[in-house]
């Protein structure tokens, strides 16, 4: 018996056949756009003196086989990078750090004084962006330095203040701080902040970073102006001399379960501070950043800074980065950047007003 | 009528933690907007720009629009805070400084709500409330 | 008798080759694979094509500042947009011509804002992809713009932005990206084409071979447009050893013509 199948049945199954092929993903449903909101809840610090015999922690890995360090993350701190002048151990006791806590909340918590310089500024509660509002990175150290071991930046070499004297001198040169936006702080003319490093800061609020690894490379985001690190994991040689940026260049690779990112070629004109009354760093700083997931909810953020330029010797430091929840809503500085002509519009308005009253006197 | 701030830790704060660049240049406040031109608007909200680095309340007040800065949205934004959250046509009453430059701009030091409770957050210390 | 299975297959064989090159996404390349079983759309990728002067089919044409000459004038180009001509209402074509007519002054790429959707896919800077399960990052060289495209846990946008709020999900081959919640803000190009803060752009992309991509995008804005429509060219992989974006961050640049104006004058 022969079938006369037509020509019109065959295609619609040829049709058929053709989208099965194609898979469309389960989409997940839309969310309500509300989250639960982000707080600063009393875990127990999980940075604290290990406890022995504690079986190590081992982190989850991601589809490739990396340990995860994906997600939101926040490093806000209560602890300073140096240690205190009155205090010589590693970490506080519980019930000193929660001291620690309460005065810095009260110091958030202070009052202002109408009609005071202080008091010109939008409320930093209101809008969440106190620290105490924010996610804390947990942790009992004194001090974010761990080396040197007394918890304090090492002395700084002498081409370090005579780099700040005529950077000093260069600045006086170039008139007051609202002559022409090229005086500003490089974070009000939103070109960089200084929580994007590296090494990764504090930056004071908005303190939040997004991690996302992709095959052969980790993004870190650093929420304000968007700062967006593209580290490559596929041993590259190290950059060409000549290129230096903001951020400057890095490079990364795994040793076991940390993440060591090395970064030179930088610019030096985002420097690392130098604390009380020193230098920041050179052009020709290099940082090693180790990234370890500690816990569910912690990597384990280490950061040395090398700058002959700057100090006798490296230093290193150790803050955490706390899980948190996104999103990081597109911080568009630069275009949204009204302070700036406020700011450079007030000053000539000022300057207008004084000479009109000196012109003006009898 | 006292009110609160964070400039002081955000500066104390910040010395101690020894951070190079600083997030932002807190003082330049005082040199956009006048702490000798304070300010109390009763006003209709128009539209609240959620942007950064800072956010404006752009508000109907007795016939004129004004501006009046506020703080980075992106706090609020992982609170659930969204374009929806504060209707257009909501009575603010704000308390701040002029702009310098002569245009109609303010910084808003407190956003109360029209029944005396602060929009978004904070308010618990005590004397806070508002009316 | 045999005849009519002759044509019928002929007519059979011609349907098969029209479905497998219409049926969205069927390149006929299939892309390696992540490990999470995705094709794998990591690296640094870049278009071809003179869109950035204009998305619309356009000759050479002197550049901006008669200074630079040769150096910077406008490259010619058969268009991007699919059918030729962008569908504007009248009085939006009528806004067309006189951004047109000020690009200098207004064309947000001059003051080194965020470009924008799909500007930023076609200017001529690289972008790298950094492609996770939940989130794939599409990070641009040019003021180091950002795209997060949420992979999972789908959400409208809580406020408008420059690079909108984009929800991605896979359909076979093609990363399917559903944007809204952009601001009205950025243009589509050199030429002064617009949008409103309606826009609403669906981007497909799918691999062609291993170092190409096929891109498309159509545009929603009802505010602007009479109709949808469509733009598309091909992404090509920056394949030479070690590529990476390098920095171009611009607001230096623009300094000056935003805030000159506003400088204390020297003889103070």
């Amino acid at each position: 018996m022969r079938f006369r199948i037509s020509a019109g049945a065959l295609v619609v199954v040829a049709m058929m056949w053709l989208t099965a092929k194609t898979t469309a993903d389960q989409q997940t449903g839309g969310a309500s756009a509300a989250k639960p909101a982000a707080t600063t809840t009393a875990k127990p610090a999980a940075a604290a003196p290990a406890k022995p015999g504690a079986k190590p922690y081992r982190a989850p890995r991601t589809p490739d086989g990396q340990p995860d360090l994906g997600g939101f993350w926040s490093n806000a701190t209560y602890t300073p990078l140096e240690r205190a002048q009155n205090i010589n151990k590693e970490y506080y006791t519980e019930e000193e750090f929660k001291k620690v806590v309460a005065d810095a909340r009260n110091r958030d918590e202070e009052q202002t004084t109408p009609g005071t310089t202080a008091d010109v500024h939008y409320d930093f509660t209101q809008f969440g962006l106190d620290k105490s509002q924010h996610t804390i990175a947990q942790n009992l150290r004194t001090s974010q330095i761990v080396d040197p071991p007394d918890g304090r930046l090492p002395p700084q070499v002498p081409a370090a203040a005579a780099r700040a004297q005529a950077a000093a001198a260069e600045r006086k040169q170039q008139g007051g701080q609202y002559d022409k936006v090229q005086n500003m702080p490089t974070g009000s003319r939103c070109i960089i902040m200084g929580g994007a490093g590296p090494p990764l800061r504090d930056a004071g609020y908005n303190s939040t970073y997004h991690i996302v690894q992709g095959q052969g490379a980790v993004m870190v985001l650093t929420e304000m102006i968007h700062d967006a690190r593209i580290i490559p994991l596929d041993n590259r040689p190290a950059p060409a001399a000549g290129l230096k940026q903001w951020v400057g260049m890095s490079r990364g690779r795994w040793e076991g379960d940390t993440l060591v990112v090395e970064t030179t070629n930088f610019n030096g004109r985002n420097p690392i501070g130098g604390g009380r009354g020193g230098a920041p760093s050179s052009d020709q700083a290099k940082v090693t950043e180790r990234f370890t997931r500690i816990s569910d909810d912690q990597i384990e953020y280490k950061f040395t800074v090398e700058d002959p330029q700057t100090w006798t010797r490296p230093w290193t430091a150790v803050n955490y980065l706390q899980k948190t929840n996104g999103p990081i809503f597109e911080f568009a500085c630069h275009e949204s950047n009204i302070g700036v002509s406020g700011i450079l519009g007030g000053a000539r308005a000022d300057e207008k007003r004084a000479a009109e009253a000196k012109s003006g006197s009898k | 009528m006292t009110r609160r701030t964070a400039l002081i830790a955000a500066v104390v704060g910040i010395a101690l933690l020894g951070v190079g660049s600083v997030a932002w240049a807190h003082h330049a406040f005082a040199a956009e907007f006048d702490v000798n031109k304070p300010v109390k608007f009763e006003g209709k909200l128009v539209k609240w720009d959620m942007v950064n680095p800072h956010s404006w309340f752009h508000m109907d007040i007795k016939g004129e629009r004004w501006m009046i800065e506020g703080g980075s949205p992106n706090q609020l934004i992982r609170q659930g805070v969204t374009k929806n959250t504060i209707k257009i046509g909501t009575t603010l009453i704000v308390e701040g400084y002029l702009a310098k430059d002569g245009t109609m701009k303010a910084v808003g030091r407190n956003f109360i709500l029209a029944d005396g409770s602060r929009l978004f957050l904070g308010g618990s210390a005590p004397g806070q409330q508002l009316k | 008798m045999t005849r009519k299975w002759i044509v019928g297959g002929a007519i059979l064989l011609a349907a098969l080759l029209l479905i497998s090159t219409s049926v969205p996404g069927q390149t006929g390349y299939k892309a390696p694979r992540t490990a999470d079983g995705k094709p794998n759309f990591n690296g640094i990728w870049q278009a071809m094509t003179t869109a950035h002067w204009d998305v619309e089919a356009h000759p050479a044409a002197p550049g901006p500042m008669w200074e630079l000459g040769a150096q910077f004038a406008v490259q010619g180009g058969l268009g991007i947009v699919e059918g030729g001509a962008i569908p504007y209402k009248p009085e939006a074509l009528a806004k067309k011509k006189e951004n047109f007519a000020n690009r200098t002054k207004l064309d947000p790429e001059v003051k080194c804002y965020l470009p924008g959707v799909p500007r930023a896919m076609y200017m001529p800077y690289p972008f790298q992809i950094v492609q996770s399960p939940k989130h794939i990052m599409i990070v641009h060289e040019y003021a180091g713009a950002v795209r997060t495209v949420y992979m999972d846990n789908h959400t409208d946008a809580p406020a408008d932005s420059w690079m909108g709020w984009s929800n991605g999900k896979w359909e076979g081959e093609t990363l399917v990206v559903d944007t809204k919640g952009y601001l009205d803000t950025t243009w589509f190009d050199r030429a002064g084409n617009h949008h409103s803060d309606a826009l609403h752009t669906i981007e497909r992309f799918t691999a062609r071979s291993a170092d190409t991509m096929n891109y498309e995008v159509t545009i929603e804005d009802p505010n602007v447009f009479t109709r949808t429509w469509k733009m598309s060219f091909p992404l090509y992989r920056h394949v030479q050893p070690n590529a990476q974006l390098t920095e171009y961050r611009c607001v230096e640049f623009s300094e000056e013509m935003l805030y000159g104006h506003l400088k204390k004058k020297a003889s103070e």
